[in-house]
Parts: C-alpha cells; sequence; structure tokens
C-alpha cells in the first residue's frame, strides 16, 4: 500500500483524537456535569457499578435527575445509595441524605415518614456532617407541613420544628431553618410572637437573595408594627427605604415609617 | 458558423462569469463566517421602535466585539411566540436569549426547565458600566426598579432568573385635535370622576353629530389593560385585608389561596365595586371589542374613531410614527375617596409605584455560546447599550444613567400611592383568565353588571382556582426537584466558586419547597 494512501486516515483521524485529549476527564467532569443539571450525561459516562464509590454516588445523583423520573428509576439509585451508605467517609452521609430526599420528594407517592426516619438516624450517626445538617432542614420542612397530619390541627407543628434548631450548627443552614419557620407560622395562623423572631433571626445572619430578601425587610417591619414595636418597625422600614427608596412598596413604607416615628416621638423614644 | 459559436459561447460564460459574480457578492451567505461565534436574540416586541433600538445597541457590540455575531430574531407574539419557544427549547434548538412573560398562558414552568438563574452575575458590576455613573454598582442595582418584576415572577424566591431591556406603564393616549373638537378645549383628567364625565361628553358628541366616535378605543387586549388599572382602586382594603405576612405586597398564590379559603369572592361589595368601574370604561367602547386585538383598537383610535387609546408606553412610537394627529399621554386616573360612586371603598390614592422595567430577556440553559450571550445581555443593559437603545427605539431604558429623549421624558411621572404589586384578581392563573373572558359578556353592554358577572365568576371560582393553584405548585416542584443533583454536583467541585454555589442553591430549594409546602397545605385545607 502506497505509504501516504496509509497515513492519510491517521491524518483525517488526529484532530478527533486531539479532541478527547483534551476534554476535562475525571470525576469532575460528572460533578460539573450535575452541576450544570445535565444528569444524562452523566448517565452516559458513568456506569452504576463503577470502582469508585465517588462516581457511583454521582451516577446515583444522576439516576434521581434524569428522566423519566419513574419509581422504577429511583429504586435503582436507592440500591446505590444504600450500599454506599455503609461508609465512614462524607460520601455515605451525602448517600445517607440522598436515600432520604428520595422518599421525601422523587417517588410519586412519597413516604413522608420514612424520609424523616432518615434524615433522624443520619443526624444521629453523623451530626456535624454538612449533609446531616441539610438533612435537619428538610426534617424541620416535614414536621411544619407534613408529619403527623397535614389536617391535624392540634399538633404544635412550629414546636417540632424549633426544637431541631440547636442541632443545626451551619448559620446558613439555621438561618433557612428559621425563615421556614416564620413563614410557616403565617400559613398556619399562629400568634405572631411564636413566629416573628424567627423572621428576626434569618435577616440578621444575612445573605438572603431575590424578592426573598425584600419581602422578609418588609414583613419583619410591618409585623412588629402591628404588634407595637415602634422602635424594630422603625429599623426596619429605614432599611428598606435605604435599599430599595423606589420600589413600588416604598411610598407606604414611607407613610409608615412617619407614622411610627410619631409614636416613638410622642412616647420619648425617639 | 464555428466561429460564431464559439464568441457565443465565451459570450455566455462572460455573462454567467458576472452573474454568479453579482450573486456571490450581494445575495449569498460566506462558507465561512468572518466571526467564531453567533448568538440568537428572540423577542417578540415587533412593534415601531424596538428593533431599532436592538440593532442599534448589536452594532455596536460587534465593533466592541469582533469574534461574536448577534442576531435578532423578531417573533411575533401572542399566539405564535409561546409554541414557537416551547418547541425550539424542548428540542434544544432555542435561542441563545429569549423574553418570557409570566402572563403569558400555559408557560410558567418555562424558566425553571429552561433558563439559567443570572442571580450571582447579578450581584457583580456591570463591565461596559466602566466610566459611566453606574460604574462599580452590581448590575442589579443599575436597573431603575432592581428588577421588580424578574424577581416577582420568578420561580424561585432566591433567584433572578431575567433581566429587562426597557421599562413600561399604561398611558391614556388622548387624539388632541378630537378632544378639542368635543370638549373645546384639552382637559386632562385628574380624577377618575373627571374621566367618567368626558367618557359621557363623548357619547353625547356622537349621539349629537351621527358621527361613530367612543370614549375608548376597543379591543379585548386593551380591556384588559383598562381592567387592571381602574379595578384595583376599591380592592386596597381587601389586599389589605388578605395580606397575613405583612410584606405589602400580594403573590398570585396568595390571592389563589386566599380565595379557597373563602376569604373574599367576586360579588363582595368592595370587588363588585371594582367591577363596576370596569363596566363604566368598557362601556365607552364600541360593541363587539372583546372580539378584537391591539391592532385593531390602534386602528380605530389612528382612523379619529375613538378619542382615547389605553396601552402601554410600548406602543407610543408605533402611534407618533402613524398617526396624522397630535398625540398627547395622560394618566388614567384611579378612584378615590370623594368618588361618587365607589368612593366609600377607596382607601387612598393608588399607586403606580416607579413603573417597572420590562421586556425580560432570559438565558437559555442550552445556549451553545452562554458567556457570550451573557456579555450581550450586559452590553445591551448597559449606560451605553441602553442609551442606544433607547435613542433608536424611543422606548424607555431600564437602568439608571442613560438619558432619556425629551419626547418620551414624560412617561416617566408616575403617580405615586399606594400599591400591593400586581395584586391581580383578573390574571390570577391561566384558568381564572379563561373565566375572566368568558363570562366579561356579561360585564359588559346594555344587559351586563357588575352583579351578573360576580356571581358568574364565584360559580365557576372554585374549581378554575384549585386547578390554577396546582399549576403554581407543580411549577414550584420543577425546580425544587432537579436541585437534588445539582446541590450534589457543586459539592463535588472544589474552589469558593462551587462552595457559594452549592449554598446558593441549597437556600433556593429549600424557600421554593417551604413555598410548595405552603400550597399543598392550602389546597388540602379548602377540601
Amino acid at each position: 500500500m502506497d505509504p501516504a494512501r496509509r497515513i492519510l486516515p491517521l491524518i483525517l483521524v488526529w484532530p478527533l483524537l486531539a479532541v478527547g485529549a483534551a476534554a476535562p476527564a475525571g470525576p469532575d467532569r460528572a460533578w460539573s456535569a450535575l452541576a450544570d443539571n445535565r444528569p444524562q450525561d452523566v448517565l452516559r459516562q458513568l456506569r452504576r457499578d463503577a470502582d469508585s464509590r465517588a462516581d457511583r454516588l454521582a451516577w446515583a445523583a444522576a439516576r434521581i435527575g434524569a428522566q423519566p423520573a419513574t419509581d422504577a428509576n429511583m429504586r435503582e439509585a436507592e440500591a446505590v445509595l444504600a450500599e454506599l451508605e455503609s461508609g465512614t467517609d462524607e460520601l455515605a452521609a451525602e448517600a445517607a441524605y440522598l436515600r432520604a430526599r428520595i422518599y421525601q420528594l422523587h417517588l410519586n407517592e412519597p413516604d413522608f415518614a420514612q424520609a424523616a426516619q432518615l434524615f433522624a438516624e443520619l443526624a444521629r450517626r453523623r451530626p456535624e456532617s454538612h449533609w446531616a445538617q441539610l438533612g435537619l432542614v428538610k426534617l424541620g420542612l416535614l414536621k411544619l407541613y407534613l408529619l403527623p397530619d397535614l389536617t391535624d390541627p392540634g399538633s404544635d407543628r412550629l414546636a417540632a420544628a424549633e426544637a431541631l434548631l440547636p442541632r443545626i450548627h451551619e448559620p446558613l443552614l439555621r438561618r433557612d431553618l428559621e425563615l421556614q419557620i416564620g413563614q410557616a407560622g403565617i400559613v398556619l395562623h399562629q400568634p405572631q410572637a411564636r413566629f416573628l423572631p424567627h423572621l428576626i433571626a434569618a435577616a440578621q445572619t444575612g445573605g438572603i437573595t431575590g424578592t426573598a430578601r425584600e419581602d422578609l425587610i418588609v414583613q419583619i417591619g410591618v409585623l412588629s408594627e402591628r404588634a407595637g414595636d415602634w422602635a424594630r418597625a422603625r429599623e426596619y422600614f429605614e432599611r428598606y427605604l435605604a435599599e430599595y427608596p423606589t420600589n413600588v412598596r416604598a411610598f407606604t413604607i414611607r407613610k409608615k415609617l412617619g407614622e411610627v416615628s410619631h409614636r416613638l416621638a410622642q412616647e420619648g423614644g425617639a | 458558423m464555428r466561429r460564431l459559436r464559439a464568441k457565443l459561447g465565451l459570450v455566455l460564460l462572460a455573462v454567467a462569469y458576472v452573474s454568479a459574480l453579482y450573486w456571490v457578492l450581494t445575495r449569498s451567505e460566506p462558507v465561512i463566517h468572518s466571526r467564531e461565534v453567533t448568538i440568537y436574540f428572540a423577542h417578540w416586541q415587533i412593534e415601531r421602535g424596538p428593533p431599532d433600538g436592538i440593532n442599534a445597541a448589536i452594532k455596536r457590540y460587534e465593533e466592541l466585539n469582533p469574534r461574536v455575531h448577534v442576531v435578532q430574531l423578531q417573533i411575533p407574539g401572542a399566539t405564535i411566540y409561546p409554541q414557537w419557544m416551547r418547541s425550539n427549547l424542548a428540542g434544544e434548538t432555542g435561542p441563545d436569549l429569549m423574553e418570557w412573560g409570566a402572563w403569558l398562558p400555559g408557560q410558567k414552568d418555562i424558566p425553571a426547565r429552561y433558563f439559567a438563574p443570572l442571580t450571582a452575575e447579578l450581584a457583580k458590576p456591570n463591565p461596559y458600566n466602566r466610566g459611566t455613573s453606574q460604574e462599580k454598582i452590581p448590575w442589579q442595582d443599575t436597573f431603575h426598579d432592581k428588577l421588580l418584576a424578574p424577581k416577582r415572577d420568578s420561580p424561585d424566591p432566591g433567584q433572578i432568573y431575567g433581566v429587562n431591556i426597557t421599562e413600561s406603564t399604561l398611558r391614556l393616549f388622548c387624539n388632541v385635535e378630537l378632544m378639542k373638537e368635543i370638549l373645546g378645549r384639552v382637559v386632562v383628567p385628574k380624577n377618575f370622576d373627571d374621566l367618567r364625565k368626558i367618557l359621557a361628553q363623548v357619547q353625547d358628541f356622537s349621539r349629537r353629530t351621527g358621527r361613530t366616535v367612543h370614549g375608548l378605543a376597543g379591543s379585548r387586549d386593551t380591556t384588559r389593560a383598562v381592567a387592571q388599572s381602574v379595578f384595583v382602586a376599591p380592592l386596597l382594603g381587601v389586599n389589605q385585608r388578605l395580606d397575613d405576612g405583612g410584606t405589602l405586597y400580594l403573590y398570585n398564590r396568595q390571592v389563589l389561596a386566599a380565595y379557597l379559603a373563602g376569604r373574599w369572592r367576586y360579588s363582595e361589595p368592595a370587588v363588585r365595586a371594582g367591577l363596576q368601574l370596569v363596566r363604566e370604561t368598557t362601556n365607552a367602547m364600541k360593541p363587539g371589542f372583546i372580539q378584537l386585538r391591539r391592532d385593531d383598537a390602534m386602528i380605530e383610535f389612528l382612523r379619529g374613531q375613538a378619542l382615547f387609546f389605553f396601552y402601554g408606553t410600548w406602543d407610543a412610537t408605533s402611534l407618533r410614527r402613524l398617526a396624522s394627529f397630535k398625540i398627547q399621554p395622560m394618566k388614567l386616573m384611579q378612584a378615590m375617596p370623594d368618588d361618587p360612586e365607589v368612593g366609600r371603598y377607596v382607601l387612598g390614592q393608588g399607586g403606580e409605584g416607579i413603573g417597572e422595567t420590562s421586556l425580560a430577556m432570559y438565558l437559555n440553559k442550552a445556549s451553545r455560546h452562554p458567556a457570550e450571550a451573557l456579555d450581550f445581555l450586559k452590553f445591551l443593559t448597559s449606560v451605553p447599550g441602553q442609551q442606544l437603545f433607547t435613542d433608536a427605539s424611543l422606548w424607555l431604558p431600564a437602568v439608571n444613567g442613560a438619558v432619556v429623549p425629551e419626547e418620551i421624558r414624560n412617561f416617566r411621572d408616575y403617580q405615586e400611592g399606594i400599591s400591593f404589586g400586581q395584586a391581580p384578581y383578573d390574571m390570577i392563573g391561566t384558568e381564572v383568565s379563561m373565566n375572566w373572558d368568558r363570562n366579561f359578556y356579561l360585564l359588559s353592554g346594555e344587559n351586563g353588571s357588575a352583579e351578573k358577572f360576580a356571581a358568574a365568576m364565584d360559580a365557576a371560582m372554585p374549581a378554575a382556582i384549585r386547578e390554577d393553584l396546582n399549576a403554581e405548585l407543580r411549577a414550584t416542584l420543577v425546580l425544587v426537584k432537579p436541585q437534588d443533583p445539582v446541590i450534589v454536583g457543586w459539592a463535588g467541585l472544589t474552589g469558593d466558586k462551587a462552595r457559594i454555589r452549592r449554598e446558593e442553591s441549597e437556600a433556593a430549594q429549600t424557600m421554593s419547597e417551604g413555598l410548595a409546602l405552603q400550597m399543598k397545605l392550602q389546597l388540602a385545607q379548602a377540601k
């Protein structure tokens, strides 16, 4: 065969080989695909029985996120997570967290009681793990709205979630549960004194973005005004106007600020 | 003979060559594009103005970025755009940047499924603002309203998905010459009662002269805008009553849940008073208006057959370029506490806020060139980009620092007053909106009444609202579920960026999950 004809296929194939060599490799590729919400790419890239525990975890997470989100696929992911959960590293805690999330959110008929039990077990076994801490926030949501029964008016839902707070040491996660307890207090028509401190605690931690932040500052101002706490109302109204002077709510808040300032002046607290 | 044939052949060859040369130089696309990256920017603002403004910004952007080519896709709105958007997004063939609106029926799930959040980028200064008054200011804070609507319409309360290109409000566009002919002078209504009197005089003029002139140009689209503007004044008290959380703002889900809990009804006096105002204004439109669209109303106004055309300032450029008469934009003032008909239900002056920025553009998650698309979006919403846009389109800029052209300066003369945001009792969801349109004939016209319409709405609402609240719940869950693998992905990556994105995703997911659970609870309690 003519040497030139032998080399030709190599010349044609070379760019493909070069591209392949330049592509990102290793577990980062799978994590990046997951972070970018491309679970199908991970499933194409990894095997369920991959050698590395990290790869198996990434595969299971992708199985949870990929379509079709059938119960059979969730069970398949759960089997891998249950095997990973038996380890002692952070991946084991992560696997336990994801397993509980399958029961809480991803099954067609969620099993909230089972999810709560798995979150509680994880928090008992690995209390300082980030995944156990995040699990306590999700357990808080279950207790606020779903357990033991949505229609049970007698249960003190706020108290059940409040009991979890001392166990959450990560400030941002604790803030998230504080905020959820505060908002649940409003929806569950609880006395203001029961939920307002949680909203204040969440605002004090900070870092809340989007409309949630705006709403929270207004809320604390207005609810404080309703409770007759003029000083706090003024503090939050002033804060709102400093941060959002042109917002559609600013007119009403300026009016309210005038009213609470007047009250404070009357009471000698200005 | 042979020589003649040879000559003819040469002539034909020369003609073919010249024709081919002409075609290649003037008509054909280059085989190899001179720019490496092409990004597509799709919107439905095909009125006069925006395409020119966007083209002006594209031209400058391409000068600054020689490797990027930006293609503006103008897709007709209303019926075509939503289907076009949905099918392209599902097939991963969508443009890099797309317009979206929360009011598009049946499209609520789009941002959560297909668009990338811009929250982290919005927290940083826009590099194209270097050397302007907005330098060093976080991108989000450079917008005149700090992106009120993209925050409100976000399926996820902790994230912002879109940025706005312009600012708009609703105005009564008045045919000045016709007003002088009817009223003898130009009368600017200072409250709703003034408008009521003007509309009565137009009716009287038409009767006396036999000329077909209506107070308001009529169509289904403009009716929506009129209704939203006049309906709200008597509802301020209802809004206050429903605002349990003290946010001074009501979201659709709150209005829906409050109806299910029996906390307001269309037939209650304050809501009926609002409906009465809607009836009064739509009775100034021509019969059959509900079958007509915005363009029909515009034609009616341009023909001098209606004194006012009420719609957004987004139509001002078209009106200005097409009308043969002088047009004066006026505010449609809300009813006040001294209104003779509905004043007892009105708490005070209703406000327009400071106007909302609009024409929201979103970054397609499946974009092949997300960095370049985001960069163009930054240029378009920078002070220099917005100046080009506003000068060429005569649409208001969305950001601070751009000089508003003299012709449109009064669009920013907003009415201050009480506002609960949208608090839309007519468009709280797809099913509710459909029922509103379906029953509107019971409100307007000789045989209509606020009572008949309210009764029909109250009969239809429980099922419609349940459907809409369920749709809100589903849209929220669409956002919550995929976040679990996303969080795992960020946790697997190292570095500050990954840590921050993980923390943001965790916080946002918990907030959205909380909202979904609130809706679930409200649906369960109302069974």
